[in-house]
């Protein structure tokens, strides 16, 4: 029994630190009405020296238009290996996107910054559509997009 | 003095066809080096750099918007979209990236763990 008790004090001792590192966070993308085609979304972390640090999402499965996510499109090269896994379909107009993930703790208060790019068939290209600092206070509040999002914010 | 002048002109004619090449490696190697410092001596001054390459054309793309009309690039004579359902890309698994839930998400260092991420559109 009291081997028993051991090991599961020493695996939980192990593994509650592996979960404390990571924490689920809703991302919450609404698009604006804006009557054109499914939008392409890039959701990427820079990190605090403005530098590209990875992708979070990506709404929409063709590559030849990834060009179209500007500032993604430049950090990444277009490299398919940064969205495999974290890809889906693109965002109609006046639909909610919502994204939960596991975001490693590190990432917050800590300077890095949360970036969405957005592209629409036949409409204007939207590079930093929105920007908004990765912070646990931040979380909850939303932030309007520059054209096609409505509103964006992320919660823990 | 015949001799000396064929000498001369054998001599020079191989310093020519040795040299050039050579020369011209010499030069061509630190160039590139020699332009990002300069640049980067510009960009510590705070001056605005504007390149010639087609970088400018990402540059100029405020007003850019994709659509039908671009790069149709399955190579046959026909000008429009081959693939136009939202199907990933997937040409029996050829160029588009992997959708979420069919492999483990980059690893980048963002996510905590390989879960796959849950979505939700409404």
């Amino acid at each position: 029994m009291r081997t028993i008790l051991a090991a599961l004090a020493l695996t939980t001792a192990l593994t509650l630190p592996g979960i404390a590192m990571a924490r689920p966070v809703t991302l919450t993308t609404t698009l604006k009405n804006y009557g054109g085609d499914g939008a392409y979304l890039a959701i990427y972390v820079t990190d605090p020296k403005g530098a590209y640090a990875g992708t979070l999402w990506m709404a929409g499965g063709k590559s030849k238009y990834y060009e179209h996510l500007t500032d993604w499109y430049r950090a990444t090269r277009g490299n398919i290996a940064e969205i495999n896994g974290i890809t889906g379909a693109s965002v109609g107009a006046g639909r909610k996107l919502e994204i939960t993930l596991d975001l490693a703790d590190a990432l917050f208060d800590a300077g890095y910054t949360l970036h969405v790019d957005a592209a629409v068939e036949d409409m204007r290209d939207s590079p930093n559509e929105v920007a908004v600092p990765l912070t646990a206070a931040g979380a909850g509040q939303t932030v309007k997009g520059r054209r096609y999002v409505a509103s964006f914010g992320y919660a823990m | 003095m015949k001799k000396t002048f064929a000498i001369l002109f054998a001599t020079t004619a191989l310093t020519v066809g040795v040299g050039l090449p050579a020369w011209s490696a010499i030069h061509d190697g630190p160039r590139p080096q020699a332009s990002r410092e300069a640049v980067g001596d510009a960009s510590d001054d705070g001056a605005t750099l504007l390149f010639a390459s087609d970088d400018g054309r990402r540059d100029r793309d405020h007003g850019r918007r994709f659509g039908r009309g671009d790069d149709d690039d399955d190579h046959d004579d026909d000008d429009d979209d081959d693939d136009d359902d939202d199907d990933y890309g997937y040409r029996g698994g050829a160029a588009g990236p992997a959708p979420a839930g069919t492999v483990t998400p980059p690893n980048n260092g963002l996510f905590g763990s390989g879960a796959a991420p849950k979505v939700k559109v409404n």
